[in-house]
C-alpha cells in the first residue's frame, strides 16, 4: 500500500488524477498540491511513497535533494505536458494518456512498490538496527555511535532512516519509548 | 458547496463543520440567525475577504492560500494564529493529557506504557509551549512592530535598530516541527500498544491527537508559507522605505 502525492500545477489535470487515483487500488493515503512551495512542504510532511511530479514545475531545490528528504523505496513518476514518444520510460506519463493507459501504468508502479513493500513489512528490525536503536535510544549521537561501533557516521545514519521507515517512529524520544515498550532497554538504563 | 459573500452562516457550518475551528478562532459568536457571511463579518468587523479565503482553503483543500491570503494586513493573521494558539494551549493540548492520564489510571496490565506516554506527552507539552512562547513573545511581537513602524513617516529608533539587526528569516530556520513528536505519539499508540480497558477512551485520545495533528499542520503551513514571506516582503520594503 503506498502513500501519493500528485505534484502538479494545473487543476484540471491535479483533479483528474485525484479521481482516477481514488479508483485505484493499492493507494492508502493521497494528496494534491500545485504550488512549489506546497509541494516542499508535503513531500517533507507527509513523506509519499509515491510522487508524480509534473516535469515542468521548478523546485526550489534540485534533484538530488529532493531524493534525499525521501526514504530510500520512495519513486517518482513523471507527468509530462506533450504526447509522449513510443519508447518513452515507464515513469513517465503524459497529459495526453488515455484513462487506459493512465490507469495501466499507475496500477503497474502502484503494485511494484506493493512488492518490494511486503518483504519489507514480514521483515523485522534486523539485529543490526536493533543494537543501532538501542545505542539511539540510550542518547548516544551519530557520531558516538559510529565509533563505538566501528562503523561510519554515514552507516549509522543509513541505519537510522530504515529505523524510522519500519517502526514510523522519528523523534529520538519516541524511538526511546518503543525501545522502552519493546524490551530493548530497560527504565534503569536511562535513569 | 461554493461559499460565497451570501452564504448563510450557519449553511456553512452544516455543510462542514470543521470550520467551526475557524469562526471560533475569529471569534465570531454563535446565534447566527438567518444572517449571510457577509452580514456576520461586518457585524464583527472581519474583511469580508480575509473571511472568504481562509473558510475556502479550509473547506476545499485545493488552492495555496499564500497568496491571497498575503493581501491583508499581517496584523490580522498574527490575530488568527494567537487567538488557534490559545486554543491548543487552553483546550486541546491540557485535554489530551487528562485522557492519557485517566488511561494509566484504568490501565491495569502491570506495566508501565502508559506512564511512559504520560511521560512523553508531557516532554512533548513543555517543548509545545516553548515553540509557542517563542512566538507569542518574540516573532509575534516584531511582525507587529515592523507593520506598525513601516506605515509611520518616521520608525521609532528602538525598532529601527532592532529591524536592521534581525530578519525573520532566522526565525524560519530554527522553526522547529512541533508535529513530528505528536505524530510518534500516535504511531505508537497505534501500532505497539495494546489499549488498556477501557477501549472507547483509548480510541477517543487517538481521535484527538489525529485531529490536534491535521490542524498543527494548518497551523504551521498559515506561519511557513504565508505569514513569514509576508514578513519577508515587509521587511524588503520598510528598508527600501528607510535606507540606512
Ligand atoms: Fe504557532
Ligand atoms: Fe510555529
Amino acid at each position: 500500500m503506498a502513500k501519493v502525492l500528485i505534484a502538479e500545477t494545473s487543476y484540471l489535470v491535479r483533479k483528474g488524477l485525484v479521481s482516477l487515483l481514488e479508483q485505484t487500488d493499492g493507494v492508502t493515503e493521497l494528496k494534491a498540491a500545485g504550488h512549489p512551495d506546497t509541494i516542499m512542504q508535503t513531500l517533507k510532511e507527509f513523506s509519499p511513497d509515491i510522487i508524480l511530479l509534473n516535469s515542468a514545475i521548478q523546485m526550489p531545490v534540485s534533484h538530488d535533494k529532493l531524493l534525499s528528504l525521501l526514504h530510500d523505496k520512495a519513486r517518482f513518476i513523471y507527468i509530462i505536458n506533450t504526447p509522449l514518444p513510443q519508447d518513452s520510460p515507464a515513469n513517465h506519463i503524459s497529459v495526453f494518456d488515455t484513462k487506459n493507459k493512465l490507469t495501466e501504468k499507475l496500477s503497474l508502479h502502484l503494485k511494484q512498490y506493493e512488492s518490494t513493500e511486503e518483504k519489507e513489512e514480514t521483515e523485522e528490525l534486523t539485529p543490526r538496527e536493533k543494537l543501532i536503536l538501542k545505542h539511539v535510544a540510550l542518547g548516544y549521537t551519530n557520531k558516538e555511535i559510529a565509533t563505538k561501533l566501528f562503523i561510519s557516521t554515514h552507516t549509522v545514519i543509513s541505519h537510522r532512516k530504515n529505523i524510522t521507515r519500519k517502526l514510523d517512529i522519528k523523534t529520538v524520544s519516541g524511538l526511546t519509548v518503543y525501545s522502552l515498550i519493546n524490551g530493548i532497554i530497560k527504565m534503569e538504563d536511562i535513569q | 458547496m461554493h461559499i460565497s459573500p451570501n452564504t448563510k452562516m450557519s449553511d456553512l457550518v452544516q455543510s462542514d463543520f470543521e470550520l467551526l475551528a475557524v469562526l471560533q478562532r475569529l471569534k465570531i459568536p454563535f446565534g447566527f440567525k438567518e444572517k449571510s457571511i457577509q452580514t456576520i463579518c461586518r457585524e464583527e468587523g472581519i474583511d469580508l475577504n480575509f473571511f472568504l479565503n481562509l473558510a475556502r482553503w479550509y473547506h476545499e483543500r485545493d488552492f495555496f492560500p499564500g497568496e491571497t491570503l498575503m493581501n491583508h494586513p499581517v496584523k490580522w493573521l498574527v490575530k488568527y494564529l494567537r487567538s488557534t494558539h490559545s486554543c491548543y494551549i487552553e483546550y486541546h493540548i491540557p485535554r489530551i493529557e487528562e485522557e492519557i492520564i485517566r488511561m494509566e489510571s484504568l490501565d491495569r496490565s502491570g506495566g508501565h506504557n502508559m506512564q511512559l506516554m504520560l511521560k512523553f506527552f508531557r516532554e512533548y507539552i513543555s517543548e509545545f509551549t516553548a515553540h509557542i512562547q517563542l512566538e507569542e513573545e518574540k516573532i509575534f511581537p516584531y511582525i507587529l512592530s515592523l507593520e506598525e513602524n513601516f506605515e509611520k513617516e518616521t520608525p521609532a529608533p528602538e525598532f529601527l535598530k532592532t529591524a536592521r539587526g534581525y530578519t525573520i528569516k532566522d526565525f524560519l530556520d530554527e522553526h522547529s516541527d512541533i508535529e513530528e513528536k505528536l505524530v510518534d505519539l500516535r504511531n505508537i499508540l497505534l501500532k505497539y500498544l495494546a489499549p488498556p480497558s477501557d477501549n472507547c477512551l483509548f480510541t477517543n485520545v487517538l481521535i484527538e491527537i489525529f485531529r490536534l495533528g491535521n490542524d498543527l499542520n494548518d497551523h504551521t503551513i498559515l506561519e511557513e508559507n504565508v505569514l513569514i514571506p509576508q514578513v519577508i516582503k515587509m521587511e524588503k520594503d520598510f528598508h527600501n522605505k528607510f535606507p540606512r
